[in-house]
């Protein structure tokens, strides 16, 4: 294979003693915007590299560790930014990016905090805002190992039942009081704090011999979701090719999971309620009533009381499953936990992918503290998984983590667009946060922050969101 | 609203096919679903649209529709008044361009019928030339429908006549194109004749571009017959043409480091195989973007990671690949990469992955894509319900499947083990 470029792959040399190595790419018509980097490297102890455009900077960062790569934004910045985060993503030694941009607009500046871009920076360079990212790189290279506490071998399942925080323990009475019964469950709880270990631990714990069977509702298409829960004949519908035997009869004799069950049209509902109180079902397309025998245990994010208000929930059906309610905590409620959970991720990540992670960084460790998640322990389950993929030795440090949390890292020197915004500045980002908040929906957007949909769309359009 | 629920509301009327990529080229995942237990088998379907939002669009879709309908229009009027002077070969020009521009937004079977009425003027010409055009550009069209002996008959004929009026370039195209359907269909002699013969045709002269292609397929064919060490050197080759053109073949060499990506992959070298798409997606990135092409390098680097075991990221790339086919209206794009997050699913026992087939089927239909892609796609639904349970229902997927190729007239065993991605209509 023959390489454009003679030099040898420069990730390979060996880096001076604290050298920030630093690859900048300056776009096809060479370092032009970034001339005078190569006068302010030796000063700030940076060894610097050129990559003349996209193929080149690529092969480069798969030939050796980076800390920084500083690139410059085309015309189509916002498309650029994604590209470069998408770009260095698994690169070798985690490096940061800093986007250079002409005129970076208010929304370029506040997607790639999203992103976790270390900085936007204007051109032409300044030699202040080039040293500060700098100095925030080098304070993030010194990380002291913490060994991991050991783990409860009984762990088990992708999101185990790890932990022994309070709000946990509640669960677990809880837990242990109705799995020796056939009691319908309902297990509430935010996106990702575990509904479907509990039922599983239920159903484990619980005196039914017959299979756990799980049905995520909100995954499957509304048209299929009644032929998958109670099966069809031969030809009952175009694509109905062979007979099937449903999720009720599968879990004969066992558990039926049924999760997100808001997810449910009301027409199904009604057809579930049926299958409850009279304990048997219909495969579409066939006459033939089917007696059932299945322990339920039904979850969901959602707010079942709101729903009914709304219409969308049939109250009978919600009593019929509320017989015992389990409410799940989120994880930033559950204190020590976490670290809990990342030691059993840790080991569980570590065998899979062939390492022995025995340890996580103090600034690692801090990073995961103050992040909020969202997803709760699903999206920590997400990140241990990825820094057990990069990672290199037995220890999981911040370069491993996310470039979203590693955003969110504290203590070191303010990204050089944040010190004190402007007025402007801060509708923006709030503006911005709203619209994450509501998946980029304009008219929920406008009305959480009280303004007219117009009004909002116009201060999109300014802002460059 | 739900997209699925949306879509419902949508007579399938060819008219409304803009409205149709509107629809799904604005639909968003919602936040909250993200993380849910419903969040790993988001598919677009189940992503939300606002009416308000879709409204608000609109217009800026209705200029492109008109700025296209008025290029179309202007084509043909430009078609009639060469014909009223007498310049038949300007009318025939202006005919294809119009089909040209039919296929640059995907609509292939209106690229043909102006193909098709162009060459039937092309037919009355003393000069040659214009036919020659108008025959590569069906057979072109053809295979990228599916549509390979017709698509082969147009390049054959086309042949013929650039041999008998020494049009060596169009003999070239021709050959190129012959082999290609023949590799479509998996007669890899065939194709094998057909590429060595457009490789002699163009060996003579010093058309890098032309010899860089052929070298390309020549590689994909050598990687598909087990040859890897040939197809290495084709590899190679392909790529040293494309060099000597300074950057101006950003797209082919592309589809080049894709092809290596893949060689590396077969050989079982993972980390060169990555770097190479990676590098693919940055001449991607250099040139005029071509998302169908960045989905198609995707779908390799999340096939690496699949086969390797990286679910993790091979879930993450095809989710990069997933957004990015909804936001630039890739739909046979998303119907690969549902099928190969349905397959990934498979490979991790989940049996909820069949959803992603159901909605790779959904998009079939609702769009009218070549057959061909159904065939795929019910392929590997039988091959996933084999392993995540239903005999019975993975007996009559792979039975659909090898229906439609038998229909196709390609050999189901050898289109089984073909690799989708490297099919001749997506080389441009």
């Amino acid at each position: 294979m023959t390489r454009p470029t003679q030099q040898p792959p420069a990730g390979l040399a060996r880096p001076a003693a604290d050298a920030v190595r630093v690859l900048a790419v300056g776009g096809e018509a060479g370092p032009g915007p970034l001339q005078s980097l190569r006068q302010w490297a030796a000063d700030l102890g940076v060894e610097l590299e050129w990559a003349a455009d996209l193929p080149r900077a690529t092969r480069l960062l798969a030939g050796g560790r980076w800390d920084l790569v500083l690139a410059v934004l085309g015309e189509r910045s916002d498309e650029d930014l994604t590209w470069w985060v998408d770009a260095l993503r698994g690169a070798p030694g985690g490096p940061r990016l800093i986007a250079l941009a002409d005129r970076p607009s208010m929304g370029l500046a506040l997607r790639a905090e999203k992103l976790g871009v270390l900085d936007v920076l204007a051109l032409p360079l300044q030699r202040e805002a080039l040293a500060n990212a700098v100095a925030r790189v080098r304070s993030a290279t010194t990380e002291v190992a913490l060994p991991l506490p050991a783990v409860d071998a009984d762990a088990q399942g992708h999101y185990a039942l790890v932990g022994q925080s309070p709000a946990m323990l509640e669960v677990y009475k809880l837990m242990a009081r109705v799995a020796h019964s056939t009691a319908t469950v309902l297990v509430l709880g935010e996106s990702g704090t575990g509904k479907e270990v509990v039922a599983r631990t239920i159903h484990q714990h619980g005196p039914a011999a017959g299979p756990f069977v799980a049905v995520n509702c909100a995954a499957i298409p509304e048209n299929l979701l009644e032929s998958e829960l109670f099966g069809h004949e031969k030809g009952a519908f175009t694509g109905a090719v062979a007979r099937k035997i449903g999720r009720f009869e599968q879990a004969g004799g066992g558990t039926l999971f049924l999760d997100e069950i808001a997810d449910m049209s009301l027409a199904l509902q009604a057809k579930i309620l049926r299958a409850v109180q009279e304990r048997e079902i219909e495969r579409v397309g066939g006459g033939e009533s089917i007696p059932v025998t299945v322990r339920l245990i039904a979850a969901t994010n959602r707010d079942l009381q709101d729903a009914i208000a709304q219409g969308r929930f049939r109250e009978d059906l919600y009593y019929r499953l509320a017989v015992v309610t389990i409410q799940l905590p989120r994880l930033i409620d559950r204190g020590d936990d976490l670290i809990q959970l990342v030691a059993h991720f840790a080991r569980q990540f570590g065998e899979r992918y062939g390492k022995r992670i025995e340890a996580v960084s103090d600034r690692a460790l801090e990073l995961l503290r103050n992040h909020q998640w969202v997803g709760n322990v699903r999206e920590l389950r997400n990140v241990i998984e990825r820094a057990a993929i990069v990672a290199s030795d037995g220890t999981l440090r911040s370069e491993h983590l996310t470039d979203e949390l590693r955003a969110e890292e504290p203590g070191v020197p303010e990204r050089s667009t944040s010190a004190l915004p402007t007025l402007a500045q801060a509708e923006a980002r709030h503006i911005a946060r709203v619209l994450q908040h509501t998946g980029g929906q304009i008219g929920s957007a406008a009305d959480i922050l009280g303004i007219h949909r117009n009004t909002l769309t116009r201060k999109m359009k300014e802002y460059g969101l | 609203m739900r997209v699925e629920h949306a879509l419902r509301l949508l007579p399938n009327l060819e008219a409304l096919m803009p409205l149709r990529g509107l629809l799904l080229s604005s639909a968003r995942p919602d936040a909250r679903v993200q993380w849910g237990s419903g969040g790993p088998y988001l598919t677009v379907g189940k992503r939300d649209v606002e009416p308000g939002e879709l409204a608000r669009s609109m217009g800026a879709v209705l200029s492109v529709v008109a700025a296209h309908i008025t290029a179309l229009f202007g084509a043909y009027v430009e078609a009639l008044e060469r014909q009223e002077g007498n310049d038949a070969p300007g009318a025939v020009a202006a005919l294809v361009g119009a089909g040209r521009l039919e296929e640059k937004v995907g609509r292939l079977s209106q690229a043909q019928a102006w193909y098709e009425v162009a060459l039937a003027l092309a037919e009355t010409l003393q000069d040659r030339r214009p036919e020659v055009e108008t025959l590569l550009a069906i057979g072109h069209v053809c295979l990228a429908l599916g549509k390979y002996s017709e698509g082969a008959r147009h390049y054959q004929r086309a042949l013929v006549l650039s041999e008998a009026e020494f049009n060596q370039a169009g003999a070239v195209d021709a050959s190129i194109g012959l082999g290609n359907a023949a590799f479509e269909r998996a007669e890899w002699p065939g194709a094998r004749a057909w590429y060595s013969r457009a490789l002699r045709l163009t060996e003579a002269g010093n058309d890098r571009l032309r010899l860089g292609v052929i070298e390309h397929r020549l590689g994909l064919l050598d990687r598909q017959q087990g040859d890897l060490a040939a197809a290495g050197e084709h590899l190679r080759r392909a790529r040293e043409c494309f060099e000597a053109l300074n950057g101006e073949a950003a797209l082919e060499m592309a589809r080049v480091l894709d092809a290596q990506g893949e060689l590396d992959a077969a050989l079982g070298r993972p980390e060169p195989a990555a770097g190479a798409f990676r590098e693919a997606l940055a001449w991607v990135r250099r040139d005029q973007h071509d998302p169908g092409l960045d989905v198609t390098i995707r779908l390799h680097l999340a096939e690496l990671l699949l086969e390797t075991g990286r679910w993790l990221e091979a879930d993450e790339e095809m989710r990069r690949a997933e957004q990015l086919a909804i936001t630039s209206n890739q739909t046979r794009g998303l119907v690969r990469i549902y099928t190969l997050l349905g397959t990934l699913r498979g490979r991790q026992g989940d049996e909820t992955g069949f959803v992603f087939f159901e909605q790779a089927i959904a998009l079939c239909r609702a769009l009218e894509g070549p057959p061909i892609d159904e065939a795929r796609v019910y392929h590997a639904y039988g091959l996933f319900r084999q392993v995540c349970g239903g005999a019975d229902e993975a007996r009559a997927y792979l039975d659909r499947a090898s229906e439609i190729y038998r229909s196709l007239g390609v050999d189901a065993e050898a289109a089984s083990s073909h690799d989708v991605n490297t099919s001749a209509a997506g080389a441009g």
